[in-house]
């Protein structure tokens, strides 16, 4: 089972899509088994995340920052500063997460959350839920 | 087609398609010519030219400064390269900005202007169609222009390219200086684009209603074009373009010093007057007083508008639509459409030569020769 699920992100925002993940997994019937989040988007990307702290969130995006500053030299000048740098970040963090399913949900910590980072915005953006069962 | 159908209006009527063919051209183009790092430095611009390029650069004054919030100026090219103050010149490091525009890149005082500029410590981006001209040689960076070929006529095709590439310029430096996003930056691109086929839906009406106006005015003999701020370059342009057009004498002013000198004018019902009114433009309200007042003085009126009569309260004079766009910015492609087609008609009219023919007392101006052959002084 493949679902699309759309967004509309803010200026470097954070988005948790973890209800959208359990109710995917819910609705697909499956009990055991994969399932894939992927983002199809290059200036945005996925993360696992503690949501109990919303200062959390200002570290992540400070590190996140200083790994990658919007610099106004980078080579890739077709766009804008802050795309270059958006396209990087994605890259680092990667476009897609992995998750079991066990017992009918996925197999989630307590404190993770699953999170859509806009490293632009605010821009239109969807992502994509796979479902595998085990064989 | 009109029975006065005639180089100028056919030019008019080719903007579609050119403003479709040059969008694509050009897009690229503006969006690379200067990098991030030039794009981020600019800490003042001045807008340059001569003649209709002046009025382009008029035109996009405004909307560089709406975009980039970047203070800018429009200085004319004599000014520039006589009179602009040194101290002002090659400040923060290579400010400011100069874009001067010129298709042909030939005119003695805009090379001589970028020259000056270059020498105080300017950084200056030509827009030329020209790059091995003065102005391309003497240009740090040139966006280079690529207007195809068309039968003479006074620049209607060259100035639409010209206000396009400075629009696609200031969008271009909103963009990478964050004042918006880049899906923002696209809509506004794709909604200059989208001039062109609102363009085309409209110039049949226009056309008729041109043509119309230039009956009853070809035998006037006197013109006043009348706009204010994001208006005014338009109306600047139809000054020039029944100039050259018509060889009448004609006039340009903007709504408030009309009420303090060209209402003066005796000999009122046989002063065309031309206004520019969009119905965005935050001086609306006394363009609407000045035309109020025209009528007044029982002046012959032509409003060309995005809007209709109602728009202006419903005052007698005749009323030409031009494209209403998504984001007023882009107005300035199409609402000189009109002034070209009147212009252009009443010269076909009374059968008068363009540019006087340059034949005669006019022969010294053969080739662009008045313009390309000035001394140059360049301290």
């Amino acid at each position: 089972m493949l679902k699309n699920y759309k967004l509309e992100t803010v200026y470097n925002g954070v988005h948790d899509i973890t209800e959208q993940l359990i109710q995917a997994v819910e609705e697909s019937g499956v009990q055991e088994g994969t399932c894939l989040v992927y983002n199809p988007h290059s200036t945005a990307g996925l993360a696992v995340f503690s949501p109990w702290d919303p200062d959390g969130f200002v570290d992540l995006d400070e590190e996140i920052r200083r790994l990658v500053p919007t610099r106004i030299d980078f080579k890739h000048q077709h766009d804008t500063p802050q795309d270059a740098a958006g396209h990087i970040k994605s890259a680092l963090l990667g476009v897609s997460d992995g998750f079991i399913i066990h017992e009918g949900k996925p197999l989630i910590g307590g404190s993770q959350h699953l999170y859509f980072l806009e490293f632009d915005g605010p821009r239109k953006r969807e992502f994509f839920i796979k479902i595998q069962p085990d064989v | 087609m009109s029975k006065y159908d005639n180089p100028m209006s056919r030019q008019v009527f080719s903007l579609p398609d050119l403003i479709e063919t040059q969008y694509d051209d050009l897009e690229e183009k503006a969006r690379l010519v200067l990098s991030f790092q030039e794009i981020f430095n600019i800490q003042r611009i001045v807008l340059t030219g001569c003649g209709d390029s002046y009025a382009a650069s008029l035109a996009a004054k405004p909307i560089f400064e709406m975009l980039t919030g970047i203070p800018t100026e429009v200085v004319t090219a004599i000014d520039l390269s006589r009179y602009y103050c040194e101290k002002h010149m090659g400040v923060d490091c290579r400010n400011p900005l100069v874009i001067a525009v010129s298709n042909s890149g030939t005119g003695a005082r805009v090379a001589e202007a970028v020259q000056r500029a270059r020498l105080h410590g300017c950084y200056v981006l030509g827009v030329t169609g020209n790059e091995e001209s003065p102005l391309g040689m003497h240009s740090d960076k040139i966006l280079k222009l690529n207007i195809p070929e068309f039968e003479g006529a006074p620049g209607t095709r060259s100035y639409m390219v010209s206000v396009m590439s400075l629009l696609l310029l200031a969008i271009r430096f909103g963009e990478v200086r964050g004042r918006y996003t880049m899906d923002q930056a696209m809509d506004y691109r794709y909604d200059m684009r989208a001039q062109g086929e609102a363009l085309r839906k409209l110039l049949p009406q226009m056309e008729s209603t041109c043509e119309k106006a230039a009956e009853e005015w070809k035998d006037l003999p006197y013109y006043d074009f009348v706009g204010a701020g994001f208006d005014y370059a338009a109306a600047w342009f139809g000054w020039a373009k029944m100039l050259e057009a018509t060889g009448k004498v004609a006039m340009h002013i903007n709504s408030e010093e009309w009420f303090h000198l060209n209402f003066f004018a005796r000999d009122a019902k046989n002063l065309g007057t031309v206004v520019v009114g969009n119905t965005t433009n935050p001086g609306l309200s006394r363009t609407k007083e000045m035309v109020h007042y025209a009528n007044v003085l029982k002046r012959p009126l032509l409003v060309v508008t995005d809007g209709t009569k109602e728009d202006f309260n419903g005052e007698e004079g005749t009323y030409v639509q031009v494209p209403a766009p998504k984001y007023p910015l882009n107005m300035p492609l199409t609402q000189f459409a009109p002034v070209c087609l009147l212009a252009g008609y009443i010269s076909e009219m009374i059968g008068e030569k363009y540019g006087r023919g340059c034949e005669g007392d006019w022969s010294f101006a053969e080739g662009g020769a008045g313009v390309k052959n000035s001394e140059i002084i360049v301290r």
